[in-house]
């Protein structure tokens, strides 16, 4: 009943945020709050309570056999890795949208939101996986479309319409599958062969639905557009959560399901990755909006993630798996202090900022933490995660991925050359008497910290992420051999 | 003997006849003429639910079986919404009585409709089914509807001489009014195959394939869109139900011969209707002929009839279409008597004036683009299956890339609703009571969630209609 209620009770309560507001404008966050906190503890419960090896706490409730239309749901190391960031990410994003204009309906839309997540990450039913991978879409649109920046009536249509056409593919997928083996089931797909030639064309329309999600060059458009617009928790939401949904949907659904056709694709994997790692790169090195530049450097690791799955070696699906929450915790981050920085200018251009280090000291020591961390600075878990990733790409691939380690060079490079131009140097002559550039409140300072405090705290023990999923990813390796 | 189902029709359609000379006779209030109307829906029901499955009434002529069962009852609940909310949106002085009096005898022919079992019932239940609504288009009492009355008049009586001939023709050939002995006898003599041709002629101008779908955007657009909803949502279920009963008598013969031409009609009515939607600034008729899309969504289906699944493909989407088109244009409805909303422009910012209005009504347009967990996407998901299973992938992926850009201008209406400030400042009619009539369509938005995850009475009926007819 555990997992159930954690995909339900969100969604359950998500009404009574809408309603409560007219009586009390402060219940709606107080509710999400106590619905991050109950995701915190259900996951904090079914860690301890987890055995180490294999799926644990199945749920099955039956709907339609026949068709294996039932709703299957476990957990195992890699599931609960991610639930854990679900868990921390509603807590911190509640708290960051303290002050949130019309927040009945923000809360509202937020906590429908989270049960599908959970949803994705627990189901074992590829059926349902695709129901809740793609409702998540519906509170997202709205975000981004109401509270989102001035162009974001064009950011959230391109965002829908966007990724509801890479789950076209995905669905269109699922069912050749499913023609092919009759089961949604992951244990019983765990366990067909497949034709290769229908292997691989399922494996191809699947990946176009994962990629476009994860997102990796070229199919990366959508996400500067919903990501500058989108208001600055959301784009929490979106980096932390919707991009792990695609890295997630691929590790689960088509390399763990398909390691031989995995394996057949594992170069185009590779070259895919190390192309959006540079194109993303060099985009950020040009981009003069703040948000835009961090956008681009959120896919840039993404194609450190797609980078370490390529590999097709449990070091690097370990690694890799270890990149998205290092990704998720520090360019959550980056995207909260980017959104402050307008705030407080009014502007988010590099070209027009300049050292605002000297007005709001202790909001850029943070930001240049997390700078730090994206860069990859040992101590944090960015570093872990892009050097493991680089061990294993380096294991599998060998002297060709000697490249890997310059796209390191270049993030330092853009984010480098960004502090310097807009953080440190010379305060510039209109931010001087500029009201607004205060120091942030308490609560909106709390979520910032905990970013940090928690990416630092994997990045100096690892073995408190890593070991949870070793077991399984160690297991699944074994396929590839 | 089975009476139950024939006795639901009797019962609903005699409470429509009688409505109007209630009302003549006591002047009776549109509350009490709901109620009147709501008692002869329940009791139809009822009638409905409690008729035996597999029996024959009149003989041959019709067939009560768990499709007819299914289809029926939700048929029914549709139409008692939309009983209900035109009561509520008609003013008083417009023959209201008279015109529930026809929606409920149409209801009334669409049921036996879907329990036809030769070509005469089948005739008979369809002019019974579509003569009411000749009457009902008019019901705007403007220009623009008589227009639309005069284009569905004379395309609706087309389609009925197109059906009837070939009817005769058959008759004339074989000497049988069967089912079966249009198939039997197919390509025995041309002149039986030019009666199938025209017998499809007269469905495809009901169900709105191309190329015979021009008359459906401007009637449902011209007439008042009370009526349009019992059009595309009811009339359009029914008849694909009949046309799956003619076929599927058929499979051996039409899946040798004519599935080619299935696909193709499936795939150019799908894709002109949502090409053509994209195009459209009048809400009415975006959502005409995202109707005539998922017209080519069923063709698909039955394109694919080869394997089973089709079946389920079929039904499903004609049970989650009856819901979800029937509520959408109530949605309209309402929007347009409150508000007086026609355009794009208008529907700027209404869902923030309305908001659980606008809610129900983004829960039907999602449900149309087929996002989950609503029946629209799990019949959608079971239309496709089939066509893939019957080897027309390329159906399948015209099919879902057609269901992709669909989603442009039912997210644009969500973009109208929430994203955009208000144009509209005042309304038009104000009601007290406006929340009440949300309910119905609160109904029908918890009946699509549920027939979207709860798929097994749908899915049980198809089976148990896929091995009645053989496979």
């Amino acid at each position: 009943m555990v997992l159930l209620s954690m995909i339900l009770l969100p969604v359950v309560v998500a009404p009574l945020a809408w309603i409560g507001e007219k009586f009390n404008r402060d219940f709606p966050k107080y509710l999400s709050l106590a619905v991050g906190v109950f995701l915190a503890f259900c996951t904090a419960f079914l860690i301890a309570k987890y055995p180490g090896n294999g799926f644990a706490f199945h749920e099955f409730y039956r709907i339609y056999s026949p068709f294996d239309f039932n709703l299957h749901l476990a957990v195992d190391g890699i599931s609960l890795v991610l639930l854990g960031i679900v868990a921390f990410l509603a807590i911190t994003v509640t708290l960051s949208s303290w002050h949130i204009e019309r927040p009945g309906a923000y809360f509202f839309l937020i906590l429908i939101f989270l049960g599908p997540m959970v949803g994705v990450f627990v189901s074992l039913n590829l059926l349902w996986f695709f129901i809740f991978w793609e409702f998540t879409l519906v509170p997202m649109f709205f975000h981004i479309g109401i509270w989102g920046a001035e162009n974001r009536i064009y950011a959230a249509m391109k965002f829908f319409i966007y990724t509801h056409l890479a789950s076209i593919f995905l669905l269109l997928g699922i069912i050749v599958l499913y023609l092919s083996t009759h089961t949604f089931e992951f244990g019983k797909l765990l366990n067909v062969q497949l034709d290769p030639s229908v292997a691989k064309l399922v494996w191809v329309l699947m990946f176009i639905g994962f990629a476009v999600k994860m997102p990796v060059v070229p199919f990366h458009t959508w996400l500067p557009d919903a990501h500058v617009q989108a208001p600055s928790p959301i784009s929490v939401f979106l980096a932390g959560l919707l991009l792990k949904m695609g890295a997630y949907g691929l590790l689960r659904w088509e390399i763990f399901l398909f390691p031989q056709t995995s394996k057949f694709f594992a170069p185009l994997m590779a070259f895919i990755a190390v192309l959006t790692i540079f194109y993303a790169g060099f985009r950020a090195l040009a981009e003069d909006h703040i948000k835009r530049m961090v956008a681009y450097s959120s896919i840039n690791h993404m194609g450190f993630v797609l980078l370490g799955l390529s590999a097709l070696t449990a070091a690097g699906i370990s690694a890799a798996v270890y990149e998205m929450v290092g990704h998720a915790l520090v360019i959550s981050l980056l995207f909260m202090i980017a959104g402050y920085i307008h705030h407080k200018t009014h502007t988010w251009y590099i070209s027009e900022l300049g050292g605002i280090m000297k007005k709001i000291p202790g909001l850029m020591t943070m930001f240049v933490i997390g700078v730090l961390a994206a860069v990859g600075l040992p101590g944090t878990a960015g570093f872990v995660g892009e050097l493991s990733v680089m061990l294993a790409a380096f294991d599998y691939y060998g002297w060709l991925m000697i490249i890997v380690p310059l796209a390191s060079a270049l993030s330092a490079g853009f984010f480098m050359w960004m502090l310097q131009r807009a953080v440190f140097g010379p305060l510039r002559e209109e931010f001087k008497n500029l009201k607004s550039l205060t120091e942030l409140p308490l609560i909106e300072n709390i979520p910032l910290a905990l970013y940090i405090g928690a990416f630092i705290l994997v990045g100096v023990v690892p073995s408190l992420v890593f070991n949870l999923y070793n077991p399984v990813v160690n297991a699944f390796a074994q396929l590839f051999q | 003997m089975n009476i139950n189902y024939l006795a639901a029709t009797m019962v609903l359609a005699l409470t429509g006849a009688f409505l109007p000379v209630i009302n003549r006779l006591f002047r009776i209030s549109g509350i009490q003429g709901a109620l009147i109307s709501s008692i002869g829906y329940v009791v139809s029901l009822f009638l409905v639910l409690i008729s035996d499955k597999g029996r024959h009434v009149l003989k041959g002529f019709f067939t009560t079986d768990p499709v007819s069962i299914l289809v029926g009852a939700l048929i029914l609940v549709a139409s008692w919404m939309v009983m209900l909310v035109v009561y509520w949106i008609t003013e008083k002085d417009k023959f209201v009585n008279e015109l529930i009096s026809a929606l409920m005898i149409s209801t009334a022919g669409a049921l036996l409709l879907l329990s036809a079992n030769n070509f005469v019932s089948l005739a008979i239940s369809m002019e019974l089914m579509t003569m009411p609504t000749y009457l009902m288009v008019l019901f705007a009492f403007d220009d623009k509807s008589f227009e639309a009355g005069v284009k569905y008049f004379f395309n609706g009586a087309l389609a009925v001489g197109f059906m009837l001939f070939g009817i005769s023709l058959l008759y004339g050939m074989t000497g049988s009014f069967e089912f079966s002995a249009l198939v039997k006898n197919l390509f025995a003599d041309p002149l039986v195959a030019l009666a199938a041709v025209f017998i499809f002629a007269g469905f495809g101008f009901k169900i709105t394939a191309f190329p015979f779908h021009f008359w459906g955007p401007d009637v449902y657009d011209g007439t008042c869109p009370g009526v349009a909803a019992l059009l595309t949502g009811i009339s359009k279920s029914a008849a694909f139900i009949g046309l799956m009963r003619i076929v599927y008598e058929a499979i051996p013969v039409v899946a040798g011969h004519f599935t080619l031409i299935l696909a193709i009609i499936a795939a150019l009515t799908m894709t002109v209707g949502n090409l053509l939607a994209l195009a459209q600034k009048r809400v009415s008729r975006i959502l005409a002929y995202s109707s005539v899309a998922h017209a080519g969504y069923t063709l698909v289906a039955f394109a694919a009839l080869s394997v089973p699944l089709s079946v389920t493909g079929i039904i499903y989407h004609s049970v989650a279409y009856v819901f979800m088109k029937t509520a959408a244009f109530l949605c309209f409805a309402v929007f347009l008597f409150v508000w007086g909303a026609r355009t794009m422009d208008d529907y700027k910012g209404l869902g923030k004036r309305e908001p659980l209005l606008g809610a129900l009504f983004l829960i039907f347009l999602l449900s149309l683009a087929g996002v989950p967990p609503m029946a629209g996407f799990i019949s959608k998901v079971f239309v496709f299956t089939a066509a893939v299973d019957a080897g027309m992938t390329w159906l399948a992926l015209i099919g879902l890339l057609n269901s992709a850009f669909s989603v442009a201008y039912y997210i644009w209406i969500a973009k109208q609703m929430y994203l955009e400030e208000p144009t509209l400042e005042k309304p038009v009619n104000d009601s007290p009571n406006k929340n009440w009539i949300l309910l119905p369509l609160a109904v029908m938005a918890v009946l699509l969630i549920v027939f979207g995850i709860w798929i097994s009475p749908v899915v049980d009926t198809s089976a148990f209609y896929a091995a009645k007819v053989g496979f």
